[in-house]
């Protein structure tokens, strides 16, 4: 098979392509939603399916930071970004914590462990999108 | 967009399809550019008058009136 070097026929392979891609999310979150209604969450979760699906919509979202940070429109300052969202996240799980220990059932290293995991998981794309605006921030300020 | 890519090829003797081997792109696409159906890019209109010995200006450029109306 050639190489695609048409322009044209290149951006309509890539339009096939998303195309493509939402018909193949569309029909994994029908099997993962059978298997939600049938078997349950830990039914679902099994599925070699979920690991995909996670794996898919991480990336995506990851890959759509880099567009959103580019598309907006007001220079704001990349650190004074990082600490709000910072404090934000560690209040959010500090309440999720006190919370978690208070309920009956569940011991204080429950009240340590999912707070812990939504820390690292939220810390991850908060210095991604800082990073990206001190990026942005040096190519406007090569012009 | 409208441009003057036919009047450019048809003067150098170009049919559709040596123009597009040149540019190294397919025949359909030198005709929907020609038709005004396609917009290319930056690389491919200096890639298309390189060909056609001729500037952006001449090919590619019409005024911003007209360009409205295209538009509208």
């Amino acid at each position: 098979m050639q190489k695609i070097r048409d322009e044209r026929l290149t951006l309509k392979n890539l339009n096939n392509i998303r195309i493509a891609y939402i018909i193949q999310t569309l029909g994994i979150i029908g099997i993962l939603g059978y298997d939600l209604a049938t078997k349950g969450m830990s039914g679902m979760t099994n599925n070699p399916l979920w690991v995909v699906f996670i794996i898919t919509t991480t990336l995506s979202a990851y890959l759509s930071m880099t567009i959103s940070v580019e598309h907006e429109s007001k220079k704001s300052s990349p650190k004074k970004g990082l600490k709000i969202s910072l404090l934000v996240l560690v209040l959010i799980c500090l309440a999720i914590g006190i919370i978690i220990s208070l309920v009956d059932g569940f011991n204080m290293m429950n009240g340590l462990l999912l707070p812990g995991i939504i820390l690292l998981c939220g810390v991850i794309p908060i210095y991604y999108i800082y990073h990206l605006r001190n990026k942005r921030n040096a190519d406007l300020e090569d012009d | 967009m409208q441009n003057q890519l036919k009047i450019a090829r048809v003067t150098m003797n170009l049919t559709q399809q040596q123009l597009a081997e040149k540019v190294g792109v397919t025949r359909q696409t030198i005709s929907l550019i020609e038709k005004g159906k396609y917009n290319p890019t930056l690389k491919l209109c200096l890639s298309i008058c390189h060909a056609v010995n001729k500037t952006l200006d001449e090919v590619f450029w019409i005024e911003k009136e007209e360009w409205k109306n295209a538009e509208n």
